[in-house]
């Protein structure tokens, strides 16, 4: 017997006939085996690769996966879960990221993130973590969901929050420096 | 900066995305990727990201699915309790708003008929024999119909001031 049972219409706000979208029933332990299965691999990389820090990430994974849990979604099917869990953990980062410095992100300076933590200095073996770790957090953020995650621009603003329009020019720009770093690197070891 | 874009970039990003790049598509495109920037470093920057993606999907230490379970499960049932708790503690603040107007009535009721029931507790002692029969007729004689209206409204704020004290107990 759950304690929902015991209980009763606790969530009964939640069900509401009435409320603006239909609220999609919680999954059960088995479907959220089977998506943590499908989603925790690529949610531990993005947290990874743009906080630069294994452990935060492994810290802000689990803690995504249990908001996800008690929140009551709106829209029905994987790929809605998955971006749904995807701004959670976007959200806890930059709340992360926010609190030590009491400073705005865009205030943090880029070489902060340069070469900080054992991630940094794993990703130097690769080519992409030195460029990676120049860029700003949320570029990192969005180049992430574009081109690691393959998220169109309405995906993306779903997800951090930010309007389709900047979007656009915001993942431009970034891609523009990553891929001159990209290039610099490139150089650097033909050379 | 100016924002600039090719037709041919949403067809490049899929064939990288798929890992068809630069195998599996025409050299026709891969000339145009050759030639224009927007999907040389469209090629460049997507590939490096999935290449990253897999690489950290591979080395990524997943925990157990049910530890997370249980842990939502607690924090759900500890916001329906907290969900829950909210109406009780306005019960016990309207219980409490009660109690002091009652009380607060009674005060100016009994100010306003005079404490003559003070009298009769001074002469209670006096008297030798301390009858119920006595008591019975006595209160009725002086005080008249006030002692029916002063037993409940006492039983009544005996009871609330037990429930209030008994949910500001419970409470903590």
């Amino acid at each position: 017997m759950s304690w929902e049972s015991v209980i009763p219409n606790v969530f009964a706000r939640d069900a509401h006939p009435n409320a603006s979208r239909v609220a999609v029933p919680p999954m059960d332990d088995e479907a959220f085996a089977g998506f943590y299965a499908r989603s925790a691999r690529s949610l531990w990389a993005y947290l990874a690769r743009t906080s630069g820090d294994p452990a935060l990430a492994e810290d802000l994974m689990q803690e995504s996966y249990v908001r996800f849990l008690c929140a009551t979604l709106r829209e029905e099917g994987e790929v809605a879960a998955r971006r749904y869990l995807f701004r959670i953990a976007t959200n806890l980062l930059r709340d992360h990221w926010r609190r030590p410095r009491a400073a705005s992100i865009e205030e943090i300076p880029e070489n902060y993130f340069a070469h900080s933590g054992d991630a940094a200095l794993a990703d130097s073996q690769m080519m992409l973590g030195p460029a990676l770790a120049q860029m700003r957090p949320r570029d990192r953020q969005l180049l992430w969901l574009a081109h690691a995650e393959g998220y169109s621009h309405r995906e993306i603003a779903e997800v951090t929050g930010l309007g389709s329009a900047s979007i656009r020019l915001l993942l431009f720009r970034a891609r523009r420096k990553i891929a001159r770093l990209l290039g610099e690197e490139e150089c650097g070891r033909e050379l | 900066m100016m924002l600039r874009t090719c037709p041919r970039e949403k067809e490049v990003k899929e064939l990288v995305e798929r890992g068809q790049w630069p195998q599996a598509c025409a050299p026709e495109l891969r000339t145009h990727v050759g030639g224009c920037r927007i999907c040389g470093e469209l090629v460049l920057v997507t590939a490096a990201f999935q290449r990253a993606r897999a690489e950290a999907a591979g080395a990524a230490k997943v925990g157990s699915p049910g530890v997370l379970w249980w842990r939502a499960q607690l924090r759900r049932r500890n916001e329906a309790v907290e969900r829950i708790g909210r109406p009780i503690l306005g019960a016990q603040i309207f219980a409490l708003a009660v109690n002091l107007l009652l009380a607060v009535a009674l005060v100016v009721w009994q100010a306003r008929h005079g404490v003559a029931w003070l009298t009769w507790l001074e002469q209670l002692p006096q008297t030798a024999t301390l009858h119920l029969d006595s008591l019975w007729s006595s209160a009725l004689l002086d005080f008249g119909w006030n002692w029916m209206v002063m037993i409940p409204v006492l039983a009544t704020l005996a009871l609330l001031g037990g429930v209030v004290v008994y949910l500001v107990s419970e409470k903590q």
